[in-house]
């Protein structure tokens, strides 16, 4: 579904981003650890297309195009998802008109008609019922007030409407306490199927308990230093980062 | 002939009492306020007044308007046509007429110019206990085949107790430019209950100088609505007087200008009694060259005490050439009160253009929903569903996308 070739990015002048290389199959779901400042949220940003960042060379090959040639809104349109680490609050809009909006656009861009607003209230309750989500939320403004762990739900919230190919979860599971965790983790396994796909940026082997990812990867100062299954989680939860930067 | 020379040569012509001649000393002495006047600083009418208007009325193209076209939809309508009412509906309780001429003390020669000169307006007068639930609209059509200056000078008396709601739209139908020197005064009485909205979206051609002067006796309640989406140049001064115990008042604004578009809200509100509150939001959005100025002024007397006074002013300027001019000014004589104001200019933030863009909102409709979003605060204000409606309209339109609001 995608694949990442040797990307090299950075923002300010200052590389981060040395060199990726990552492949993610349809059905899949892969696991992206890393230390502090490793470059873990910025190849999230990048792949949804943050133009903070400035990407110096390589490709990343969304189901035949390349998502650098797009702008943010477009690969939205193919089907990519980032469940951001710091979702932005926007006081003055509600969460049903945002998500209205959001998804009549992507619906026009793909050259199909507004939903009728019954249908969509149905699967936003539909959806508020998977996440565990209390009545009176919809018509709340934006993340507006949202405690960290609402933040969060409400992310995953967006992914439940919007279905996306490739869902990007960049540290869904920092701010959550056990039950949320739980809730939201067993919320992205209801959605997860054999058409899509799913990168989960994560500090902690914590999530990687609820959501059991296909493959783990673990990013070092911009690269990847090593690729294994779930089993390298727990050995990287065990012995820490500094381990494996040494054998790399 | 300047739009001076046109005033004096008219007002030599018409038969102007003794009073009302003495009421034009000011402004053939000085002139028009220009921005060397403190209230004018950041206003400039030169430009304007420096064009040929014509001041006669003509009556001819009056008889083939159909004003149920430029009508916002209420039942209930006043409607002028090049200063005539054509048209008022007859509501128990609720006495409307012709102009009727009134006395005020002017803070200015534009409202000198009026006090002297209009002849046109209307007079509405709430019995008291009259409680008025459906919005009255007042609808004021210009068709002139020249640059026209018109004035119109309106009273509405509220009686005690009584509740009702207003609707003002203005409307140039003509190519030629329009320039309304508008005066409006309400008087509440005590316990009573009035709102106000105006719909400034008039066509590029238009002038719009506004004076709305309010009077509140106790435990009243008055609530001003300025959506200004249209027209060239717009100032509009709300002053508030409040005289009786425990009355509210309240003044909310939404400026979305593009363009080389000009609007000035100056409010005054002087609280001259005890245990009086006002609240103030004027947000504008600025794009193009279009150009803002706010200047809120709060006067607290000395003996009001137990005043709860609130004033916000947020501006988002959209575009490198659009600019702002915002000046609170708080003068506060009384020692136990709550007063504060807060001033913002700012662009969108690219924090949450990123978010929606990877929410598939694109970049125009993202900075639409962002401003929607800034602005609804105010729009909200308004109790009228289709007044609120109309705004959202209205500013959808502006920001040139198709995305509606409601769900």
């Amino acid at each position: 579904m995608i694949k990442i070739e040797d990307l090299n990015a950075g923002i300010d002048g200052h590389q981060i981003l040395k060199g990726i290389n990552l492949e993610v199959k349809t059905g899949e779901v892969h696991a992206i650890m890393g230390p502090n400042g490793s470059g873990k949220s910025t190849l999230a940003s990048v792949i949804a297309g943050n133009e903070d960042y400035e990407v110096g060379s390589g490709k990343i090959d969304f189901e035949g195009t390349d998502l650098l040639d797009l702008l943010p809104e477009e690969r939205a349109y193919k089907g990519v998802f980032l469940s951001f680490q710091y979702p932005v609050e926007i006081p003055g809009i509600s969460v049903s008109n945002f998500i209205k909006t959001s998804i009549n656009e992507m619906r026009k861009a793909n050259g199909l008609d507004p939903i009728p607003t019954p249908k969509l209230l149905k699967m936003m309750r539909e959806k508020m019922e998977l996440l565990n989500i209390k009545k009176g939320y919809l018509s709340r403004n934006m993340n507006d007030g949202f405690s960290g762990g609402e933040k969060k739900r409400n992310e995953i919230f967006q992914m439940a409407i919007l279905e996306p190919k490739l869902a990007i979860l960049d540290e869904t599971d920092s701010g959550l306490d056990i039950d949320t965790l739980r809730i939201v983790a067993n919320g992205v396994n209801k959605l997860k199927s054999k058409d899509n796909a799913t990168i989960i940026i994560t500090h902690y082997q914590r999530l990687l308990d609820y959501i059991v990812p296909d493959f783990v990867h673990v990013l070092y100062d911009g690269t990847i230093i090593k690729s294994g299954n779930k089993e390298l989680a727990y050995e990287l939860e065990e012995k820490g980062y500094d381990w494996i930067s040494k054998e790399g | 002939m300047s739009l001076f020379d046109n005033i004096k040569s008219y007002s030599e012509k018409v038969n102007l009492s003794t009073t009302k001649r003495k009421d034009l000393h000011s402004f053939f002495k000085n002139g028009f306020p220009t921005t060397k006047d403190e209230e004018w600083k950041y206003t400039s009418l030169k430009k304007i007044v420096a064009d040929d208007f014509s001041i006669e009325e003509n009556k001819d193209i009056v008889s083939e308007i159909d004003f149920e076209k430029y009508s916002l939809g209420f039942e209930n309508k006043i409607v002028f046509v090049n200063g005539t009412l054509i048209s008022s509906p007859i509501i128990k309780g609720i006495l409307i007429s012709d102009f009727t001429d009134f006395k005020t003390e002017n803070k200015d020669v534009v409202c000198d110019i009026n006090s002297s000169l209009a002849t046109k307006g209307f007079s509405i007068s709430v019995t008291q206990n009259t409680i008025f639930k459906n919005p009255i609209e007042i609808l004021f059509l210009t068709n002139t085949k020249n640059d026209n200056f018109s004035q119109y000078r309106n009273q509405i008396i509220i009686g005690n107790n009584s509740k009702i709601k207003f609707v003002e739209k203005m409307r140039n139908l003509s190519k030629t430019k329009c320039f309304v020197n508008h005066f409006t005064q309400i008087t509440l009485g005590k316990n009573s209950n009035c709102e106000y909205n105006k719909i400034q979206t008039n066509r590029k051609n238009s002038i719009l100088i506004d004076n709305l002067n309010i009077f509140q006796d106790s435990d009243s309640t008055c609530n001003i609505n300025t959506f200004i989406f249209g027209g060239c140049f717009i100032r509009n001064n709300l002053n508030f007087e409040q005289n009786g115990l425990n009355s509210e008042s309240n003044m909310n604004g939404i400026s979305v200008l593009d363009n080389n578009q000009f609007a000035d809200n100056h409010t005054f509100i002087d609280h001259k009694v005890a245990n009086c509150r006002s609240n103030e939001m004027y947000k504008g959005i600025y794009m193009g060259n279009s150009k803002g100025v706010f200047n809120g002024k709060i006067m607290v007397r000395p003996d009001a005490q137990k005043i709860d006074a609130f004033q916000s002013n947020n501006n988002l300027l959209l575009s490198d050439n659009s600019t702002i001019d915002s000046k609170p000014q708080l003068e506060i004589y009384a020692d136990d009160v709550k007063c504060s104001h807060g001033c913002t200019i700012g662009q969108l933030s690219e924090d949450a253009m990123f978010y929606m863009r990877s929410r598939g909102i694109a970049e125009k409709e993202a900075k639409a929903v962002l401003s929607y979003a800034f602005a609804s605060e105010a729009i909200e204000k308004t109790t009228i569903p289709k007044v609120r409606l109309l705004a959202q309209k209205l500013l959808t339109q502006k920001l040139n996308v198709d995305l509606d609001f409601n769900i």
